[in-house]
């Protein structure tokens, strides 16, 4: 992952609104897109991603609002005029058409002479990895391919944006794992700036330098992977983006820079403020992903802090086995994850265990 | 099969009754004797002879073309606009719309002709070829209609968004992926409108002011029995017409689909 803050902006968005009748699809969206960055639009279905991948685009209009795309207002830019290219869902291949001519298909206005545009052709599919393709009848593609063609014939045209519409969803889980690799390298290799719109939290954090999770038409939190996992904003962002343990919690006191509260089961806590973002007005709760909670074996000693804890549910998974255990004697029940390494026995179900944790892997929502 | 011979014998004698009389045709446009009955009696060439010295038969078949030709291009043609406007965009009381654009495929067409032939008369309008041609268009539309909406339908609209996308204007679009893409709805199209219109007879007889229109004058000339023979050969000609004209459509829509790589989903219509 590359820091990215000192590059230039590419996209604005300021208050942008979409209305679809009486239907609110975007609710003043606001945020920027560096130049050469990889950036994703995460969320679940209908939460607007979509939507605003496509006001980029200029396949819809926003109702309110300003895009600026390269530092120009896109309001009067058609579809056609933008310098954005899209990998449609569907792929969007043109049946009728060979590979050669789907990938050249928007050279057609461009004064290059026909060898040239063969040339640039050619080293569009080498650059996919379909050389020696180009003859071939475009239905007469596998999945993976088709996708390629998509990369090929955007990209052919040097956008400085190129959009990407959940361009893996079709795939097999092999192959998506597989050209989610192939597209973090093209982007690197092409250096243009990427936007994914995914409902797949975990391609989002693979591939992305910096993510906007949206809910429900607002972006919820835009930040660099890490961060969102880490210092999620909010409830529904933690619970979106990998596991979280939700700990009741009382706050105690509040000082500048820390927060002290008693959490069930883990006891006093000392936070910083850090790891309280903005009150929401919710019942405090304590936040805590199951690879910051480690079983101790009898050796063992907790670096920070340890807890008491009772194995209530075993889930093997080869490389790593998940516990479910209650804390300290309450009916506060956790998950954590351990990786199984040699010594270190799956344990049973009722075993008592000691579990070590960090408090300063506690979010605290409020 | 050999569970249900009723509904075996049923079949055969569906198609029998469907196709029979349709070959019969032929026998008798080459039998010799002026009756038709068999038994047969000798071959002969005369009734073709007969037919295509008949002029008044030459003008009917040219009057004829000319309407189904022209009713078939204006349908195909309106078929698209409505077609597309129905499946892409929405706009205040499109239901209803297209309900009245389809209404005639159930509206007898006896209503259609009548009410064309008093609204006609009264304007001073008078009837022609061109007036039969405004009467067949209303009652094929639908046809159109029907056939390039569902060809519209399985259209991807992505792939006129990629086009635009890359670079192509909305002229572009539809002329190089959407026009293509549907290219086969049209011909269909196009056949259903002027295979309709070809031997259509109300409007023709209606709308037509005695123009000779094919289908109008063969009912007029089964009056003469000795015009029958002539007419079967004429019949002939025009089976024979009927099944080039499929049997082309059918090579256009497999190529199509081959061209494509859809699936086939079964015969012409």
């Amino acid at each position: 992952m590359t820091t990215s803050d000192d590059r230039p902006t590419m996209i604005e968005f300021k208050d942008v609104h979409k209305y679809y009748g009486d239907y609110h699809a975007l609710r003043g969206i606001n945020g920027t897109i560096r130049a050469g960055e990889f950036f994703s639009l995460l969320g679940p279905s209908g939460c607007g991603k979509t939507t605003l991948l496509r006001t980029i685009a200029g396949f819809e209009g926003i109702s309110s609002g300003v895009i600026m795309i390269d530092g120009k207002d896109a309001a009067g830019i058609a579809a056609n005029a933008r310098p954005t290219n899209m990998v449609f869902q569907s792929y969007a291949i043109f049946p009728h058409m060979t590979v050669e001519e789907n990938v050249g298909f928007g050279l057609r206005k461009d004064p290059r002479s026909k060898e040239e545009k063969a040339k640039a052709v050619a080293e569009a599919l080498e650059m996919v990895g379909l050389k020696g393709f180009g003859k071939r009848a475009a239905h007469a593609l596998s999945g993976g391919q088709r996708q390629r063609v998509a990369l090929a014939r955007a990209l052919i045209l040097k956008p400085k944006v190129l959009l990407l519409d959940e361009p893996l969803s079709a795939l097999d889980k092999k192959m998506r794992e597989h050209m989610q690799v192939e597209l973090i390298k093209l982007q690197r290799q092409v250096g243009i700036t990427f936007i994914l719109v995914t409902h797949d939290q975990e391609e989002a954090l693979v591939m992305s330098d910096r993510i906007a999770v949206m809910f429900d038409g607002e972006i919820a939190q835009l930040d660099d992977p890490e961060t969102l996992y880490r210092r999620p904003a909010n409830k529904k962002v933690a619970n979106f983006i990998g596991t979280m343990n939700f700990i009741p919690a009382e706050i105690l006191s509040e000082t500048g820079d820390k927060v002290e509260i008693e959490a069930k089961g883990l006891g006093r806590v000392a936070l910083d403020i850090a790891q309280a973002p903005a009150p929401a007005g919710e019942a405090p709760v304590v936040g805590l992903r199951p690879e910051t909670l480690t079983l101790l074996y009898d050796d063992q000693k907790a670096s920070e802090r340890e807890t008491e804890g009772l194995i209530d549910e075993v889930i093997y998974l080869g490389d790593m086995t998940y516990y479910d255990v209650y804390l300290g004697g309450t009916d506060v029940e956790v998950r954590l994850s351990m990786r199984n390494v040699p010594g270190r026995p799956v344990l049973e179900v009722g075993a008592k265990v000691r579990v070590a944790w960090s408090p300063s892997a506690l979010v605290l929502f409020r | 099969m050999k569970k249900a011979p009723i509904l075996k014998s049923y079949t055969l004698f569906y198609l029998l009754f469907l196709y029979a009389p349709i070959i019969l045709l032929p026998i008798f446009a080459f039998n010799s004797s002026k009756v038709v009955a068999f038994p047969l009696q000798g071959f002969t060439l005369d009734w073709f002879r007969e037919m295509f010295s008949d002029e008044n038969l030459g003008i009917a078949a040219k009057n004829s073309l000319i309407i189904a030709l022209s009713v078939a291009s204006i349908s195909t043609v309106l078929g698209i606009f409505a077609a597309r406007a129905s499946v892409r965009y929405r706009f205040p009381g499109k239901a209803p719309i297209m309900g009245l654009i389809m209404l005639p495929l159930v509206l007898p067409e006896m209503i259609i002709a009548m009410a064309l032939l008093v609204v006609l008369l009264s304007l001073g309008v008078p009837l022609s070829l061109f007036t039969v041609i405004i009467g067949q268009v209303l009652v094929t539309t639908p046809f159109a209609v029907a056939i390039l909406t569902s060809a519209f339908q399985s259209l991807d609209r992505s792939l006129e968004e990629a086009a635009m996308d890359l670079g192509e204007t909305a002229w572009g679009t539809f002329r190089l992926i959407v026009l293509p893409l549907v290219m086969p709805g049209i011909m269909a199209a196009f056949l259903i409108c002027f295979t309709i219109s070809f031997d259509e007879f109300i409007i023709s007889n209606f709308l037509g002011s005695g123009q000779p229109i094919l289908s109008v004058y063969i009912f007029g000339q089964f009056r003469f029995p000795a015009k029958v023979p002539s007419m079967l050969a004429l019949g002939t000609v025009l089976v024979c017409f009927s099944i080039i004209l499929l049997g082309f459509a059918e090579y256009m829509r497999r190529r199509g689909i081959a061209k494509t790589g859809g699936k086939d989903s079964g015969g012409f219509l």
